[in-house]
């Protein structure tokens, strides 16, 4: 599974700025911020032993700041991605831009949502969001895994999705997600959330980048942004729900900021489904 | 054939019988159309919240944000172009709502709100197709004013 990385990303986009001399540095770090398979190979490139010596990094700003120079970004996008891979997640009935979409979503509510709470947000929370969903592209797009069961067990048993593919698979895609992000060592902070995500309630421990993860994925579900076969059959914790204290109406603010905030990156959206960057 | 896309608060509407309306992924979001069979004018708003009581000045920003407002402003659009409003014919999709689950409600809450708003003018849903965990997406014909649900890889006409 640590050979597994070519997660669709906006590659074609990222390395076409890069070959431009002019090329403005601070746009290459925002596509590489909003996209999840470009965030998770940086950080796994950045996190190897090649570049030890420091602490971990969480987030796809630092390890840009670390490695620095556009040649180091080069070696890692055109040896982390191969967009040849990049495909739609057949399984899980999602075409790539729907699935980066659905990812930036959940990172903007789980960081939106901790503002609106003023809260002290821990800086890895947007992506340990971006990358909460990575499981389902491991199982859509390498074991092609077919859905249907799953989807009818949930239905006639009444499970939630995860729990269906618990069933059927033997494993879910939250889980699945955690294990390759730890195969390829990034922060245990950043493996736990996108591991409990589903199940916060599962985690031993406190972390409150893992509330928000979870919340801003439920709101990412209901807003409706890139939503695939599972739809929102999830089943969101009363537990972190009282510990945010969340009532009806911030829910409600939190996810009208994120739509007005979504507007904002939609350029990067189109780009991924222009010729350029087949998916 | 033009093929409207109708973003999350959004609204787009069309008097061209070739058209097609479509908004994708109707979470707990709540799709609505209206059509006039007469003069074959149609509308479809994709709202995200039942009303604008928690964000204010969003709704004077994108009133379609909200189902109270951006109903309102549709069927206001529509009768702007040559619409009556009794002859209206009007469809809801969408409002779905996460699994087991009561705080989160919104998809109820959506629907709910469109319904006070129609009981308060005297309009009733001529089809539905709300509630559930399900995503949905929602077109438009302008030829016929046919409306039809696609979820899980299957079609239905409301």
């Amino acid at each position: 599974m640590s050979e597994v990385v070519a997660i669709p990303s906006c590659a074609h986009k990222a390395r076409a700025l890069l070959e431009d001399p002019n090329a403005d540095l601070s746009e290459l770090g925002r596509i590489i911020e909003h996209d999840p398979g470009l965030t998770a190979n940086l950080l796994k490139i950045v996190n190897a032993s090649f570049f030890s010596g420091h602490r971990p990094m969480r987030t796809a700003h630092e390890a840009i700041v670390r490695l620095g120079t556009t040649q180091v970004l080069q070696f890692v996008i055109s040896t982390g991605v191969a967009p040849s891979f990049v495909q739609k997640i057949e399984g899980y009935d999602l075409a790539p831009n729907m699935h980066l979409q659905h990812s930036v979503t959940v990172a903007m509510a789980a960081q939106e949502l901790g503002t609106v709470l003023g809260l002290d947000v821990p800086d890895y929370t947007f992506t340990a969001g971006l990358l909460s969903g990575i499981g389902k592209q491991i199982l859509g797009a390498y074991v092609q895994v077919d859905v249907h069961p799953i989807l009818e067990l949930a239905i006639t048993e009444g499970l939630s999705f995860d729990q269906a593919e618990d069933s059927v698979l033997g494993i879910n895609h939250a889980e699945l997600g955690g294990l390759l992000l730890e195969s390829w060592k990034l922060p245990v902070e950043i493996v736990n959330v996108v591991r409990y995500h589903l199940r916060p309630d599962e985690f031993e421990g406190e972390s409150l980048a893992l509330d928000l993860v979870h919340i801003g994925n439920v709101l990412a579900k209901m807003i409706g942004v890139g939503l695939g076969v599972d739809g929102l059959n999830y089943t969101p914790s009363r537990k972190v729900a009282a510990r945010l204290k969340l009532t009806p109406e911030l829910i409600d603010t939190v996810s009208a900021n994120v739509v007005t905030s979504l507007g904002g990156v939609r350029d990067l959206f189109i780009n991924c489904t222009e010729d350029s960057c087949t998916l | 054939m033009n093929t409207h896309i109708v973003n999350i608060s959004d609204m787009k509407f069309s008097n061209h019988a070739e058209d097609i309306i479509v908004t994708y992924s109707l979470g707990s979001c709540l799709g609505v159309t209206a059509y006039d069979p007469k003069i074959g004018i149609g509308a479809m708003v994709h709202c995200l919240l039942p009303s604008a009581d928690s964000a204010r000045d969003k709704a004077r920003d994108n009133p379609f944000m909200f189902v109270n407002t951006g109903v309102a402003m549709m069927v206001r659009r529509l009768m702007d172009k040559g619409a009556v409003k009794s002859r209206l014919i009007l469809k809801a999709a969408g409002g779905a709502n996460m699994r087991g689950d009561t705080l989160f409600n919104t998809g109820l809450r959506n629907f709910e709100a469109l319904e006070k708003l129609l009981g308060r003018n005297n309009v009733s849903l001529a089809a539905v197709d709300v509630g559930g965990t399900i995503p949905r997406t929602m077109f438009l014909h302008l030829n016929t004013g046919r409306v039809v649900v696609r979820s899980l890889g299957k079609e239905k006409e409301l």
